[in-house]
């Protein structure tokens, strides 16, 4: 058994599976109140036109949104050194897939009709209705 | 004594209503139990992770090719709906570490309140999820039943078909009424993103359950948790999905 020094205001159990933190129910419930409060925020801003900026600011309050449900209710802050570098690293490891998936795309010379987001869609594309009906 | 010549450690139970718990025997302390396992479990997650980040970066990269085609895509899903599901998901989790504070400081009946009221959450939103799965199959947006069917060409009229997506009200247009490029592609990331996370939500539902069994036998204490420890860790990650899903699918930027 470790010993226990902390004074974050939290409370510790002495318990025999090891060095424990237990949070106190006050700081739960400030956690949930404030992701709410961003749930609402995450809706209030899709109101309004940023831009391309609007992506950018609802990944930004979900990454904030993120981070205390993995700080708080996960007790990531509170555990061990590898534990955290474990979790942690799959975000790293997340991020070179989204950089070189990003890069290339942004880098591309996407010219053939298929690429072309404001193309008119040729008719070989249209999903005819009236085959589909029949096989209902 | 076990087989290989070890005493076995034993967690004396704190109450009466608490069974005592003994330590695998190829594990030397509980310490050692307790962050072998707690290890694992983050590893786990970590791959859960990347699964669902393949998915991400998939939606990003046609989000960024057809940025119309999602708009129009995000705009037929209920975003009402959505923002319920995203708070029942929020006030799971918040009952989930709950739970798993009561088993830390070994309050058993609270311990199973708030494992329940945890399943309740991951009911309320299965039946919210179904009744939009509903809606959109009956749009033909996606339509369940031939979801695997792939492309189906017409050789005597040279004309495609594609049997999951038939979009009956034509909504998949832009501004002029002409057809949006690759219309089913946000449907196609929208149910295949819902439905593994929603796979995840009935999953977790199930561990819970069956972590309340050993709460109820009063195997998980102060003293050993663990278990309700990663089946929280479990569903909190189901949780973290989703705050991530909800503004991307719903509210698309």
């Amino acid at each position: 058994m470790r010993a226990h020094a902390h004074n974050d205001g939290h409370g510790h159990g002495a318990l025999q599976m090891g060095h424990h933190h237990v949070s106190s129910s006050a700081m739960f419930l400030n956690v949930l109140v404030v992701l709410l409060i961003l749930t609402v925020v995450t809706v209030g801003v899709s109101r309004i036109d940023f831009g391309p900026a609007n992506m950018l600011i609802a990944m930004l309050i979900a990454s904030v949104k993120a981070s205390l449900v993995i700080l708080f209710f996960m007790h990531v802050k509170w555990d061990t050194a590898i534990n955290k570098i474990v979790f942690l690293s799959s975000f790293l490891f997340l991020s070179l897939l989204f950089v070189f998936t990003l890069a290339d795309q942004a880098t591309r010379r996407i010219d053939h009709p298929m690429h072309v987001t404001k193309a008119k869609v040729s008719k070989e594309w249209v999903y005819p209705k009236p085959a589909i009906s029949e096989k209902h | 004594m076990s087989q290989d010549g070890h005493h076995s450690v034993v967690i004396p139970a704190p109450g009466p209503e608490f069974v005592p718990h003994t330590v695998a025997h190829h594990f030397d302390t509980p310490v050692q139990e307790f962050q072998a396992a707690k290890l694992g479990f983050w590893l786990f997650l970590a791959t859960e992770i990347l699964l669902f980040g393949g998915l991400f970066a998939a939606y990003f990269y046609y989000h960024d090719l057809y940025p119309e085609t999602f708009k129009v895509g995000g705009q037929q899903l209920d975003w009402k709906l959505g923002a319920i599901n995203t708070s029942v998901l929020l006030l799971s989790s918040w009952t989930m570490a709950m739970g798993v504070r009561s088993a830390q400081t070994s309050q058993k009946r609270k311990t199973l309140m708030f494992c329940a009221l945890t399943v309740v959450g991951a009911a309320i939103f299965m039946v919210i999820k179904f009744f939009e799965y509903k809606a959109k199959t009956e749009h033909g947006l996606f339509v369940f039943p031939h979801m695997f069917d792939g492309y189906q060409v017409d050789t005597a009229t040279m004309t495609g078909s594609l049997p999951w997506f038939t979009d009956v009200h034509n909504v998949m247009v832009d501004a002029t009424g002409a057809p949006l490029p690759h219309g089913h592609l946000f449907f196609a990331i929208y149910v295949t993103m819902t439905a593994i996370h929603g796979l995840h939500v009935i999953i977790g539902a199930g561990l819970i359950l069956w972590v309340m069994k050993g709460v109820a036998k009063g195997r998980f204490h102060a003293g050993y948790y663990l278990p309700v420890d990663l089946v929280g860790l479990y569903w909190h990650l189901v949780d973290l999905i989703w705050i991530f899903l909800f503004p991307l699918l719903y509210l698309v930027p």
